[in-house]
């Protein structure tokens, strides 16, 4: 058998199509055992349908390298983060623990928003006070935003614990005091003055990251940024779990948001385990189903072949997606049941092929000879008749494989997918429900079809590389 | 004798191709029954028809006592008349019964355009504009195939004939329903070329002819997407055909006697090949009356394949019932017609 494995591979790998195949699988898999080892398993509900996590995000903002190839040059979405102070100073009892961010800016428009969050704040005795501020590239600075740390309620005791569950965000841009204090600084450092409602309407950050040019207009100021946040504590075991800034763009990452903010990327690297689990158990079941129900059936003939190859028939005509369809729909959107159901009208058609198979090496002279030394009909059946199928079972399994992956893909896509384990058919119905077509989000539509198909193509190429080692007569040609 | 058999075998597929029927319409009331999906929807229903009869009552009955009673007895006549009072397994083996006796009933929840409620009005609604769609499609592709098929057969080896081979084997790799959304996404939003989806313009234009090429330029889209999803492998399928028998005996005796090639094509190839090739055919067209659910749901068609969906998602269950023995009646009678075509046309075909 290891002999035979290693010839099968050869064969498989001196083809054009099996050298692809191998390469995109290893590639597959590889990505795949990453994204199983770094991801949570409750991936599905706890994070990527949790849209509180996604909330410093654009919304459907296309990927960031698309920069690369528009004359306009959009604002990247940048995020900052510190656990640490860079900065500590102690005096007369209290400390300034000072955070700063650089942010290079050189867009062609302002950021879309901005936000601070501040997480895990633990005090004693004052509640510690954090001012945001921001220093321009023309040297000028704003007091942005001041934020002061509820005081202990009534009958609590310290230390005092706040923000721990869900963390302290303000949207800077739609923040009253935030314009009030950026209308204030245009009136004393530009001389400009609009009113903190105006401001709120037209967004604060165009007055932050701008200079004013004409009508009350604003042009984009580009160059470095200083992000600032300082902290009062007044106490040495005072401590701030994590101060975060984000730079709102109109652009994201490696691969773009969708409408709830979430990083595509996150979501299509899920789906890489997911389509492979799908496709190699539901086509291994099947396969492991139908070559036994067809072994069995061609060789024990009589009642047993009737039955099985009646219900065969019956199962194998049957509409597929229809049906599929309609038991997704009453019994669940589970992962599992779309899987058994896959498998229950699938095995029937290697079955009968199997059959056929069987009926032509039961007859041949191995077989009869194994007889009459007296091997049992299921050592015959097992240890001589089913290794001349093997490599066509293999290679139908390989064959399979695909169709399970397109099957869950379609049913996702009608929006009968499992909604615990995102996939990329579930990714392209939310685009396509939420009308990506139809104003054009082809970052949120296109990766995961063109995921779906390299992944089914992987198989097919595989299938074709097969071909020779499963029927050795189309060598010759 | 030889007649006696095959009617015993055509009476064991015809038997078998029955048996694909009721297994098919016993799994769709099997799973609505014991699921309870079919008590809770048809309790809605009553209990929606309640809520109104006490309304419309209110007016008319100053009694609440009296009106409680009244209520209570249109419920009970209700719970009667819609076979509540009865067990699933009692209740649906009816409409089982009836749909084999051809009456498709009429929808609980369902509309035609017209606003008729009776199965068979919405089915006729539906079944043009899924003939214009996945019929067209299919027919397109039939012939494509055919035409490539045979051109790949006579140079098998040729660059032509592996390049299609490829392409064939990508297209099972490539879903049917993204290509259409690469279609809308690149000549609708990008081109403006076609129209995003729909069978009409809105307001419809007037005139047979406008009309006419209105609904061919809405129907451009989805059809390509069709055409484009199969011709691969119908090529592939011909192509195959016409190989096998091309390496049989008598094609090499033709040659021998030095007839020519495009005579051997037509008159010993083709023709032998034929029977394998319209069964396709036939089969094809039955399966493309049912729509094509997903190319339907991306270009919102409003066929067939979008009616039985629609049908399990609003959990219409006389519709789903009546679509599926619609379906696979359709689907078994084309088999077993192809059965009796093939023991009749075929002279070596003897059981």
């Amino acid at each position: 058998m290891g002999e035979r494995t290693r010839s099968t591979w050869k064969e498989l790998l001196s083809t054009g199509s099996g050298k692809a195949g191998t390469a995109f699988l290893a590639v597959l898999i590889i990505i795949s055992i990453g994204v199983v080892v770094t991801y949570p398993a409750d991936f599905g509900i706890k994070y990527w349908s949790n849209p509180v996590l996604w909330a410093d995000n654009p919304r459907v903002a296309p990927p960031s390298w698309t920069n690369l190839f528009s004359s306009f040059k959009h604002a990247e979405t940048v995020v900052f983060e510190a656990t640490e102070p860079a900065e500590k100073v102690s005096e007369f009892g209290v400390i300034r623990a000072g955070y700063s961010f650089d942010l290079n800016f050189n867009a062609d428009e302002s950021p879309t928003f901005t936000s601070l969050i501040v997480q895990d704040i633990s005090y004693r005795e004052r509640p510690p006070v954090l001012t945001l501020s921001i220093e321009r590239p023309d040297g000028k600075k704003i007091e942005m935003y001041r934020l002061i740390v509820s005081g202990p309620r009534p009958g609590e005791e310290a230390p005092f614990s706040r923000y721990s569950e869900t963390p302290f965000r303000v949207q800077l841009s739609g923040e009253m005091n935030v314009a009030a204090a950026v209308s204030d600084f245009l009136k004393k450092e530009i001389g400009v003055s609009i009113s903190s409602q105006d401001l709120l309407v037209r967004g604060v950050d165009i007055a932050v990251f701008g200079k004013p040019s004409g009508d009350e207009g604003f042009d984009v100021l580009q160059g470095s940024y200083k992000i600032k946040v300082d902290a009062l504590l007044y106490d040495e075991a005072d401590s701030i779990g994590l101060v975060k800034f984000v730079v709102g763009g109109s652009v994201y990452g490696l691969m773009g948001t969708d409408t709830l903010g979430r990083d595509l990327s996150i979501g299509l690297l899920f789906g890489f385990p997911v389509a492979l689990f799908i496709g190699l158990v539901t086509s291994s079941v099947t396969t492991v189903i139908g070559t036994f129900l067809g072994i069995v059936s061609g060789y024990m003939g009589g009642k047993t072949d009737t039955t099985i190859q009646r219900a065969s028939d019956i199962l194998a005509n049957i509409p597929l997606l229809p049906i599929l369809i309609f038991l997704a729909f009453i019994i669940g959107q589970n992962l599992f049941v779309i899987m058994l159901i896959l498998i229950a009208f699938s095995w029937p058609g290697l079955t009968i092929l199997i059959r056929s198979m069987v009926l032509q090496i039961r007859s041949g002279q191995l077989v009869e000879s194994t007889v009459a030394l007296g091997a049992s009909r299921f050592r015959i059946m097992f240890k001589h008749i089913f290794p001349q199928t093997a490599p066509f079972v293999f290679a139908q399994m390989i064959f399979f494989t695909p169709a399970a992956i397109l099957a869950e893909a379609a049913l996702s896509f009608l929006g009968l997918g499992d909604p615990s384990l995102p996939t990329w058919g579930q990714i392209l119905e939310r685009g396509f429900s939420d009308g990506g077509v139809y104003v054009g989000y082809w970052w949120w539509v296109l990766p995961p079809g063109i995921l779906i198909v390299i992944t089914a193509m992987t198989f097919v190429l595989l299938a074709l590389g097969l071909e020779p080692v499963v029927n050795p007569r189309l060598k010759r040609a | 004798m030889v007649a006696l058999g095959t009617a015993r075998v055509l009476a064991v597929r015809g038997a078998t191709l029955f048996g694909v029927l009721i297994a098919s319409l016993l799994l769709v009331i099997v799973v609505l029954g014991a699921t309870g999906v079919s008590d809770r929807m048809m309790g809605a229903i009553v209990n929606e028809q309640v809520r109104e009869l006490r309304q419309s009552l209110a007016q008319t009955i100053r009694d609440p006592d009296e009106l409680e009673r009244v209520v209570l007895a249109e419920r009970e006549q209700l719970v009667e008349f819609y076979g509540l009072d009865n067990p699933w397994y009692f209740r649906l083996p009816d409409m089982v019964w009836r749909v084999l006796n051809l009456d498709l009933g009429s929808a609980r929840t369902l509309k035609s355009f017209a606003g008729s409620t009776r199965v068979s009005d919405i089915v006729l609604e539906r079944l043009p504009n899924t003939i214009i769609l996945v019929t067209t499609a299919m027919g397109i592709s039939a012939v494509m195939g055919l035409y490539i098929g045979v051109k790949l057969a006579t140079r098998v080896g040729s660059r032509l004939d592996r390049g299609m081979s490829y392409i064939s084997a990508a297209s099972y790799a490539l879903p049917t329903w993204w290509v259409g959304i690469l279609f809308i996404l690149v000549l609708s939003f990008q081109l403006h070329i076609f129209p995003f989806g729909g069978i009409v313009s809105a307001p419809a234009p007037t005139g047979l002819l406008n009309r006419t090429l209105d609904i061919i330029w809405h129907a451009s889209l989805p059809v390509a997407t069709l055409v484009l999803a199969s011709v691969g492998s119908w090529a592939y399928v011909v192509r195959t055909m016409v190989l096998n028998t091309a390496q049989e005996d008598f094609v090499m005796v033709a040659r021998a006697k030095g007839l020519p090639e495009n005579i051997i094509m037509r008159r010993h190839i083709i023709r032998v090949a034929a029977p394998p090739i319209v069964t396709s055919l036939v089969l094809g067209l039955t399966a493309s009356f049912g729509g094509a659910i997903l190319t339907e749901t991306v270009f919102n068609w409003p066929g067939m394949g979008r009616l039985y969906f629609d049908a399990i998602m609003s959990l219409d269950e006389n519709v789903v019932v009546a679509l599926t023995f619609m379906f696979t009646v359709l689907y078994v009678g084309a088999r077993f017609i192809l059965e009796v075509l093939y023991i009749l046309l075929d002279p070596r075909v003897r059981y």
